[in-house]
Parts: C-alpha cells; sequence; structure tokens
C-alpha cells in the first residue's frame, strides 16, 4: 500500500487529533451565543425543489461556473470559501454553511477586518488566483460583505472560532447552529451525544469537510431531491506544482521531497478523459462522500466540470446540462 | 536507589532494561508533519442527521 492510502486510513483519527479538542472548546466557548437553530431550517421551502451546493476547488477558476449561476432558481448553497465567489458573480446565496474550527484562517472568507499578517495557506493553494494578492483579496471581500452579507442565511456550526462568531454576527448574518458529529451518537460515551445534550442543536455528518456539509444540508435540512455539485474537485490538475497543494510542508517532512510521488495519488477521470491526482485528506472527502451519497435521499449530479468525485452514487454531468 | 529496589530473590537469568531508543530528527518531523494533516472536522459513516434523541 502506498504512503498516500495508508494516510488515508489515518485521516479520521488524524483530524480528530488535530481539531476534536478544538472544536469541542469552540463549541463550549459558543454555547451562550447560541440563538436560532438549524432545525428551524428543516424542510422551508427555499427556490425551487434542487439545489446547486458550490466548493471552491481549482475547477471554479477554470470553469468559472458564477455567471451561469446568476439566475438559477433552485437554492444556491455555498461553502464558506465560496461565498464571495458567488457575491462577485452578483449571486448572494440563499444559504451559507461553515464548520472548521481552525481559529485564524476561516474569517478570512468573511474578510477578516483584523488582518494583520499573510498567511500563505491561501497562497500556496490552487484556489482562485485573486488569493494570491491577499491583503487586497481581503480587502474586496470585507466590502462586498459589507455590501451583501447582512440577512444572508447562515449554518454556523459549535465548531466555528471565536473570529468566525464574531465576524457573522457583525455582518449581521442570520445564524442557524447545528454541532457536527464528532463520533457516533449511539455509541456509549459519545462525545456528540453529550453536546446535543448540553446545547439540544441538531448534529450533522459534515463528512469531513465544509463542502460535505453544506450538501448534506441540502438534502437532509432543506429536503431537496435532486442536488448539483459544483468546485467539488478533492483533487488538482495534473499541471499543478506539488507545492500547491494544501499539505506539501507537511509531505515533504513525511516523506522528503524527493519522494512526493509516494504521498500523492492519480485518478483518471473517463468523463473527461483527463488525469487528476489527489492528497490523502482530498483523497479521503472523496470516500466518505460516495459512501453518503449512497445512503442520501437525493440524486447527486456532480457539475464541478473537474476533478475525481465521481462513483455508482454521483452522476457527472456538465453545469449547463443540468441547468435546462 | 538500587539500595532501596533491592529484589527478595534471584532471577534464573540475567535481566537487563531495554534501553530508550532516543528518537530521531526524522520521527520528530514526521511526528509533527502527522499532527498537522487532517481534514476539517470528523465524518462519521453513514449518518445523516440527528435531530432529536
Amino acid at each position: 500500500m502506498s504512503i498516500g492510502l495508508a494516510l488515508v486510513e489515518r485521516m479520521g483519527e488524524l483530524t480528530r487529533e488535530r481539531h476534536g479538542p478544538m472544536a469541542l472548546a469552540n463549541a463550549e466557548r459558543n454555547r451562550p451565543l447560541i440563538g436560532k437553530s438549524l432545525a428551524c431550517l428543516r424542510n422551508v421551502s427555499i427556490g425551487e425543489d434542487e439545489a446547486i451546493v458550490i466548493a471552491s476547488g481549482p475547477s471554479v477558476a477554470k470553469r468559472n461556473p458564477g455567471p451561469r449561476l446568476k439566475d438559477y432558481r433552485g437554492a444556491l448553497i455555498a461553502a464558506d470559501s465560496a461565498f464571495v465567489y458567488c457575491l462577485r458573480h452578483g449571486r448572494v446565496p440563499d444559504l451559507v454553511v461553515t464548520v472548521d474550527p481552525h481559529p485564524t484562517r476561516i474569517v478570512r472568507w468573511f474578510g477578516d477586518p483584523a488582518m494583520e499578517t499573510t498567511d500563505d495557506y491561501f497562497r500556496r493553494q490552487d484556489l482562485e488566483p485573486r488569493h494570491e494578492q491577499e491583503i487586497q483579496a481581503n480587502a474586496e471581500t470585507l466590502d462586498l460583505m459589507a455590501r451583501h452579507a447582512k440577512g444572508v442565511r447562515i449554518a454556523l456550526s459549535t465548531s466555528s472560532s471565536e473570529a468566525v462568531v464574531k465576524r457573522v454576527h457583525e455582518l449581521g448574518m442570520d445564524v442557524h447552529w447545528w454541532n457536527p458529529m464528532h463520533d457516533d451518537p449511539d455509541e456509549p460515551d459519545s462525545i456528540t451525544a453529550r453536546l446535543f445534550e448540553a446545547n439540544r442543536l441538531p448534529c450533522v455528518n459534515a463528512g469531513g469537510n465544509v463542502g460535505s456539509a453544506a450538501w448534506m444540508m441540502a438534502h437532509a435540512v432543506l429536503g431537496k431531491k435532486r442536488v448539483a455539485l459544483v468546485g467539488f474537485d478533492f483533487a488538482y490538475y495534473p499541471d499543478t506544482p506539488y507545492t500547491r497543494t494544501q499539505y506539501y510542508r507537511e509531505a515533504v517532512d513525511l516523506v522528503g521531497s524527493d519522494n512526493l510521488d509516494q504521498v500523492f495519488m492519480r485518478i483518471h477521470n473517463p468523463y473527461l478523459g483527463q488525469w487528476f491526482y489527489t492528497d490523502p485528506a482530498y483523497m479521503w472527502y472523496r470516500t466518505a462522500l460516495l459512501d453518503m451519497a449512497r445512503d442520501a435521499d437525493c440524486k447527486t449530479i456532480n457539475c464541478t466540470e473537474g476533478g475525481i468525485v465521481f462513483g455508482d452514487a454521483i452522476d457527472f454531468q456538465p453545469l449547463d446540462s443540468f441547468l435546462t | 536507589m538500587s539500595e532501596l529496589l533491592k529484589g527478595n530473590f534471584k532471577t534464573k537469568q540475567t535481566v537487563e532494561a531495554p534501553e530508550a531508543k532516543p528518537e530521531s530528527l526524522e520521527d520528530r518531523f514526521e511526528k509533527a508533519a502527522m499532527k498537522r494533516l487532517g481534514g476539517s472536522i470528523a465524518y462519521v459513516a453513514k449518518r445523516k442527521v440527528l435531530w432529536d434523541k
């Protein structure tokens, strides 16, 4: 087994070690601030009987779905990282979702008024090119949020950082709280069950990342029966240098710069006739999403037009086909 | 200390305490890298939403 695949098997455990205590500490700190529950959105009619969920994989810059989403009549659900992209294309999402507990990075997706230092996390990743000019991008985000974020629904996870919680309230967003599942709530001594007893908020299986959490909201909360995915690459285009991947530094520390091929995995997308490569975290997200899609009460159609998210429970087609 | 921990019988074979292997620089890098890997939040197989218990 390659090092990459071995790491995929450990991603759940590594995520729990890395973010579990932080997420629970955030939940405890956020408890006095909890207002409306995500349950208020359960089966609420938003848009037509279908949804598009947008994340911010590298295909967003290459395929530019924004102009095609402007007049979409279904519900548009955005991962936090894709919120500003939607605003830049003149479409306010019907729901924004956030979950990652990181103390300083996630607030940047909402514009960070306190930004003092740059963080090459944003420049290193294969995101939209605007992120390479971090200070300028943050200024643009601050401006767009000031003009459009007020009243926008957000599914705010109890795991969210103090900075994110403060920011979305300052913006006047319409906050709906939820718990991400940390473990199986039916198991004895479950952390999720204890969290639920403490705050009585719905617990959602987030699938490891905010995009999958947003997909879960589309069908399991809003009750959408057809859900399209945009910007769900969970992979890199083959010409992307390893240096522009999310865990490049960690991969170098693990295997050395001469052995990086052992960490990354290559996958052929037969719908596009194209190869992509992926890292252990993205591969874990992909496996989890395919697993969850098999169990979902909706049809999932991947309209990313790139990447590696396809399988028996997820159709793959161009965004224009879904929209017509 | 050895006086205090003196035993009251003799072992048939000589017992040697294993020496602790010093952690290499590579091991430390690997551990540090593993701590920084992972997703955003946990994934729980085949559960959707827990609305109530």
